[in-house]
């Protein structure tokens, strides 16, 4: 069948006419003020606690630590945290108390997250992802993230830049830290454990695997007189490989050590490829897979 | 004299086409053929002689005809109201037997000069097949003016159209000797080269006559001879067949192409998956003979004929949906064969395509392959019988006129040899005619 | 309670029916009066500590090799091979052996700094691991710690640029064998022991050969002459792979092995009724017998299989010993002995036995007819020390539903093996001259084999020629209640019950032969005195 043509369909553009740039901006941006209006708030909240919540329970049973550290918190707060998996957002965000949980943002790569209309609108609401620029230093992204704090809003960074490739973490860049001495605002460190055993990056898998994580609060920092952002940089890394010890061994050996200054890095050991993932902690113990019935 | 004369009649037309789409053959009662009184043709001109037959054959054809399937092409190249019946042994009013060559070329249709194609003894090619003083029909048994085999009417042929049986031959090896021939012309059109591969798709008369003809024809030096000749066919007599004129294997249709494969040391498309072990492959056969014309068969030689080889049509397909693809990118050379006339051979002979036939018939003692013949008063019984023939374990159904008519109600006579009697009684040999349209023989 | 030996048992008038596996069934059958069963041995008591007993097995190795940890050094080429998905029957429940021993090699490589490390599935000619199977036999963590980098390989004997070719032995026996293990510093291959034909040189000299290697014993020359191959000293097989093996040592290849035995534990705790003697059978073994013999009657059998090869085994570890290859086997066979050898009396005139769903070639697969015959005449006829139990001239009775059927992704040459090979002859040597060439060598094959979850294109006529020596000793086989077609194919005669068996049978063996049964899986060994 022939196509109907003009005026049943839309018109071609002529050629000699200019077109005008599209109006629909996606990556950094993106115009993401509407996810932060009271109704997509309130509609945020229910989907979070309802459907996220549950569903981040089932495939990651969540055992959550040191959330006595934020009850002397203020919000606005920063929360720090190492990176492995797309679970760790929407497990940070329903482990949350609830008095940051429904006004904290998300600080979310430009180029993954925003770089298609859909899913910038998807990540907006469903997370309140903001686009941050992690190829360069972006001033607007870190004045929008300012501004953010600025009226209220707590904003969770992974200073890492993205999801570790094999299980342990990368350097932490400065953007936490600069964000803190310039509004202010306290640092919390977060450390999260075991969501690469639920979602690896890469691999080919789409589908989680069951498997446990724990989620660790720490004290919050707030930069000292005359600390630069590199090195509070440096101390919140320090303060989230100290939570990734107490996790591995227990709470007293975790603060002996940080006080001698030898809390094993987040980084991992120097050297080759497989005894860097031999040097992982073992996957936990899967349920047993049993398909008979005991009789 | 009664005739089966086939009418157009919308009306029956769609009967004899639903019905038998529960299976070939079934709507051969209420479909458009119908047994009437009718009067011998006149001679339509000098040359022209009467023929009454003796046994005339059920063809792929015509089964595809009477069920309602055979392609629109065709309406303009017969004429109604005919007597079907191309496969016909008979005698001539003069006495002696003969095989009737039922192309109406233009020697037969009057036409003087006769078409290059004509000129050159290539009948099958004629470009004037609708026109001269004829109705328009591409053989006798499409022609309303001829008549056809399937009457004690009879018919009438031009004397070009005749060739006289030797008395060796039985009515049975007669009345094979036409579909022999197409399957003869198939395959000089493969042009086969020495050491090829060749497959075949089916292993009704045509599959059968082809494997025959390969290698009767290349035992005797007239085509270069291939290296291997393998047959896909569906039942059980029909691979013992295959197998004893000559096949190098006669296999399970599903397995050919696996067979195909592992002869051609090719790969598949398709990695192997339950149900479907090899997919299209990357080499394959070198000439593939399509016996049985349907969607899937074309689609299943396109898938085991290598780039550049040749897919014969052997059977006559009808509007079928396939996809070209891979002809486009393996450079398939799809080949028509239809018909007969003259073949020029490796040998560098030119030799009518009807004298190899009756070489092959006598070789292989073809008359065999008959295996039930029917009055045409059982006309219905004669067509569900040809529809299944695989399934109920047939080759060639014939109706047999020898009897003036007079042996109303006779049960079919399957076993009635009266000139060879030396060839086995086998019961049952299949065409694959019950899944699909056959061959035009 | 100690684990009881073996048990020789004459039928008499107060026997109950036995047991018969048939394929994914199993029935009760009655035979004949002064018949003979033979059990296995009932399983050994496991190591308490598996764990500990490999360290202590790597720290104190048998033979001429220090232990492991001296022997690893930073800077060196480690290769860690381990046998396929062919042992242990059934698939163990986790935590496999190997993934136990792995780990403590791999714990002792990384402190002693080894960075240049890969793990090399010992496939030979068998097809590729799927990711399932590989993280059931390694563990999630050695799969996570290796796969990712591409450390985690599967030998491939087609691959010109992983294969070395080392010489021959004197008998002209090429031996060429996977590069990368024979140019490390140390190969450890860590082997399941399940029968005494597995491990010695073998493990290397077959499971990480070539085509062009492996074709010097798997011919039906040497099949027939290894009487039979559970038996090393009688077995031709063993032979060549010991040349091989001793020329590969001489080559410079250090091969650390480890070998480790399982007990014949072989059913879940629910099939107890399987491994247990019949008239010992409690109401529960008999509630369970009916309750599953009456569900596997309705259930289709294609649902059947994928039950029965959801089953994972409670095999134990035994034993386990490292070292030098020749005295880690011998220390090994005896263990195997001890797990699996029942003593018998002089040979019969007819062998009978019922075939279960899995053999080593159809694991998560389909047991084809070849399998069937593979596993009746190549594996279980050979189960004996000395004499085979059937006399020369023999039956031998097979109980198995033989469908013509096959998996097309695993077992692809097998179709055409059966199709265009057995259709014309089923003598393994006319088998071997006319077509093994050109499979070995069939593209089709060598693709599926390298990049699919295939069998090599050969592999089927191996399975022929494990047959060998059973077709060339036995009278007559027949299968009861297989497809006919597919039974007369391989050249074997159907029947539809034992009683027409017998009756059948007794057109070669008279009017009153001896008959064994072999109760068996739980595996035995069979020294026929």
């Amino acid at each position: 069948m022939k196509p109907a043509g003009f005026p049943f369909s839309k018109p071609t553009w002529p050629t000699g006419v200019p077109r005008p740039a599209p109006d629909r901006r996606v990556g950094v941006d993106y115009d993401h003020e509407w996810s932060r209006r009271y109704p997509v708030r309130l509609a945020r909240a229910v989907v979070l606690d309802n459907v996220t919540r549950p569903a981040a329970r089932i495939v990651a049973p969540t055992t959550v630590r040191g959330t006595e550290h934020l009850r002397h918190v203020a919000p606005p707060a920063i929360f720090a945290a190492n990176h492995a998996s797309h679970l760790d957002t929407p497990l940070l965000l329903t482990t949350l108390p609830v008095r940051f949980r429904h006004r904290t943002v998300v600080a979310a790569a430009a180029d993954h997250f925003f770089d298609r209309h859909w899913k910038a609108v998807l990540w907006s609401f469903g997370v309140a992802a903001i686009p941050i620029e992690r190829a360069r230093v972006n001033r607007r992204s870190a004045d929008v993230a300012a501004a953010l704090l600025e009226e209220g809003w707590n904003l969770i960074v992974y200073p890492e830049g993205g999801r570790s490739p094999d299980g342990w973490a990368q350097p932490f860049r400065g953007g936490a830290a600069y964000l803190a001495r310039r509004s202010g605002r306290p640092v919390v460190p977060v450390h999260v454990n075991g969501t690469r055993h639920v979602l690896p990056k890469g691999g080919g898998r789409r589908l989680p695997r069951r498997s446990p994580v724990s989620v660790v609060f720490g004290p919050p920092l707030t930069p000292d007189e005359g600390e630069d952002a590199r090195r509070f940089g440096a101390r919140i890394e320090t303060a989230v490989a100290v939570l990734a010890d107490e996790v591995s061994s227990d709470w007293w050996q975790a603060r002996t050590r940080a006080a001698r200054g030898d809390t094993p890095s987040l980084r991992g050991p120097d050297v080759a490829g497989w005894r860097r993932s031999w040097a992982l902690d073992p996957r936990p113990e899967a349920p047993g897979r049993d398909p008979w019935p005991r009789v | 004299m009664k005739s089966l004369v086939f009418e157009r009649n919308l009306p029956r037309f769609a009967a004899s086409r639903l019905a038998s789409t529960f299976g070939s053959g079934r709507g051969a009662g209420i479909g458009p053929l119908r047994l009437l009184e009718t009067e011998p043709p006149d001679l339509p001109g000098p040359g022209w002689a009467r023929v009454t037959p003796l046994l005339s054959g059920i063809c792929g054809s015509d089964l595809a005809t009477l069920d309602g399937r055979s392609s629109r092409y065709f309406e303009h190249i017969v004429s109604f109201p005919f007597v079907p019946g191309h496969e016909v042994v008979g005698v001539l009013e003069a006495g002696g037997r003969v095989v009737l060559e039922p192309v109406l070329g233009c020697v037969a249709r009057g036409i003087d000069p006769p078409c290059v194609a004509c000129a050159g003894g290539m009948l099958g090619g004629c470009e004037r097949i609708a026109f001269g003083h004829l109705k328009p029909g591409l053989q006798t048994g499409y022609c309303a003016d001829t008549g056809g085999g399937w009457s004690h009417a009879g018919l009438v042929a031009h004397e070009s159209q005749l060739h006289p049986v030797p008395d060796a031959f039985g009515d049975e090896d007669a009345v094979v000797v036409e579909p022999v021939a197409c399957a003869v012309h198939a395959v000089c059109a493969a042009a086969l080269h020495d050491g090829e591969t060749v497959a075949v798709l089916g292993a009704g008369t045509l599959g059968l006559a082809v494997v025959a003809a390969v290698s009767a024809l290349s035992a005797t030096g007239r085509v270069e001879a291939p290296d291997a000749l393998l047959v896909g066919a569906r039942y059980a007599h029909q691979r013992h067949l295959a197998a004893e004129l000559g096949a190098t294997a006669s296999l399970d249709p599903e397995q050919l192409a696996r067979a195909v494969r592992r002869r051609s040391s090719s790969l598949s498309l398709v990695g192997p998956r339950p149900g479907r072990p090899t997919g299209p492959l990357t080499g394959g056969a070198d000439v593939v003979f399509d016996c049985v014309g349907s969607a899937d068969s074309l689609a299943q030689s396109l898938d085991m004929v290598r780039p550049r080889g040749r897919v014969v049509l052997v059977g006559m397909p009808g509007r079928v949906h396939v996809d070209l693809a891979p002809l486009w990118q393996r450079e398939v050379r799809l080949v028509g064969a239809y018909a007969y006339g003259t073949e020029p051979l490796a040998s560098g002979e030119r030799v009518r395509t009807f004298d190899l036939a009756f070489e092959i018939v006598a070789a292989h003692g073809f008359g065999r392959l008959v295996s039930a013949t029917y009055p045409i008063e059982r006309f219905e019984e004669a067509v569900q019988h040809a529809g299944a023939a695989g399934r109920r374990g047939a080759v060639k159904v014939a109706f047999d006129l020898r009897h003036g008519g007079t042996r109303h109600g006779d049960a079919p006579s399957a076993s009635t040899r009266p000139t060879r009697p030396a060839h086995p009684t086998r019961p049952a040999r299949p065409t694959i005619a019950g899944t699909s349209t056959g061959g035009t023989s | 309670m100690t684990p009881r030996p073996g048990l020789v048992l004459e039928v008499d008038r107060s026997t109950p029916p036995t047991l018969f596996w048939h394929g994914e069934r199993f029935v009760l059958e009655r035979l004949p009066e002064g018949s003979r069963i033979v059990y296995a041995p009932e399983p050994l008591a496991p190591l308490e500590d598996p764990v500990a007993a490999i360290r202590r097995a790597l720290l104190h190795p048998h033979g001429d090799r220090e232990p492991l940890p001296a022997l690893l050094r930073a800077g060196m080429r480690l290769t860690i091979c381990f046998d396929d998905v062919s042992l242990p029957l059934p698939p163990m429940q986790s935590p496999d052996v190997r993934q136990l021993v792995i780990e403590q090699v791999l714990d002792m490589a990384a402190e002693a700094g080894v960075d240049d490390v890969v793990l090399v599935a010992a496939l030979a000619l068998h097809r590729r691991m799927t990711e399932a199977e590989l993280r059931h036999a390694l563990g999630d963590r050695v799969y996570d710690a290796f796969a990712p980098h591409g450390l985690l390989t599967q030998h491939d004997a087609e691959d010109p640029t992983n294969l070395i070719h080392l010489g021959s032995t004197e008998k002209g026996e090429d031996v060429e064998i996977n590069k990368r293990a024979a140019t490390s510093d140390l190969l450890v291959y860590v082997n399941i022991n399940l029968v005494a034909m597995d491990g010695g040189h073998k493990s290397v000299a077959t499971g990480l050969a070539s085509y062009r290697s492996l074709r010097h014993h798997h011919n039906p020359k040497t099949m027939v002459h290894s009487r039979s191959f559970m038996d090393a000293p009688s077995s031709e097989l063993h032979s060549s792979n010991w040349r091989m093996g001793r020329l590969i040592a001489d080559c410079g290849v250090r091969i650390f092995q480890i070998e480790t035995t399982l007990n014949t534990d072989t059913f879940p705790s629910q099939f107890g009724f399987l491994q247990r003697r019949e008239w010992e059978w409690g109401l529960r073994d008999r509630a369970t017998y009916v309750a599953t013999a009456a569900a596997l009657d309705r259930t289709p059998p294609r649902v059947a299989r994928q039950i029965f090869h959801s089953i994972r085994a409670p095999h134990a570890l035994v034993s386990v010993q490292a070292g030098e290859v020749e005295a880690v086997h011998a220390v090994t066979t005896a263990n195997i002995w001890k797990q699996q050898g029942v003593e018998v009396e002089g040979q019969t005139d007819i062998l009978t036995m019922g075939l279960p769903y899995i053999c080593p070639y159809n694991v998560n697969s389909i047991m084809n007819p070849i399998l069937v015959a593979c596993l009746g005449l190549g594996y279980f006829f050979n189960l004996y020390r000395g004499r085979p139990l059937v006399r020369k001239g023999g039956v031998v009775i097979l109980r198995h539903p033989t469908p013509w059927e096959f998996h097309p992704g695993h077992h692809p040459s097998y179709i055409d093996f059966f199709e265009e090979v057995l259709s014309d002859t089923t003598d393994p040597v006319e088998i071997s001259k006319t077509y093994e060439e050109s499979f070995a060598t069939d593209p089709w094959y060598v693709h599926l084999y390298r990049t699919g979850n295939a069998y090599h294109g050969v592999h089927p006529f191996y399975m022929w020629y494990w047959c060998a020596h059973a077709l060339d000793h036995l009278g007559r086989v027949i299968v009861v209640g297989g497809d006919p077609a597919a039974v007369r194919r391989m050249g074997f005669s159907p029947a539809t019950s034992l009683d027409d068996a017998l009756e059948i049978a007794s057109d070669v063996v008279g009017r009153s032969p001896s008959l064994t049964h072999v109760h068996t899986p739980p595996l035995l060994m069979a020294d026929v005195r």
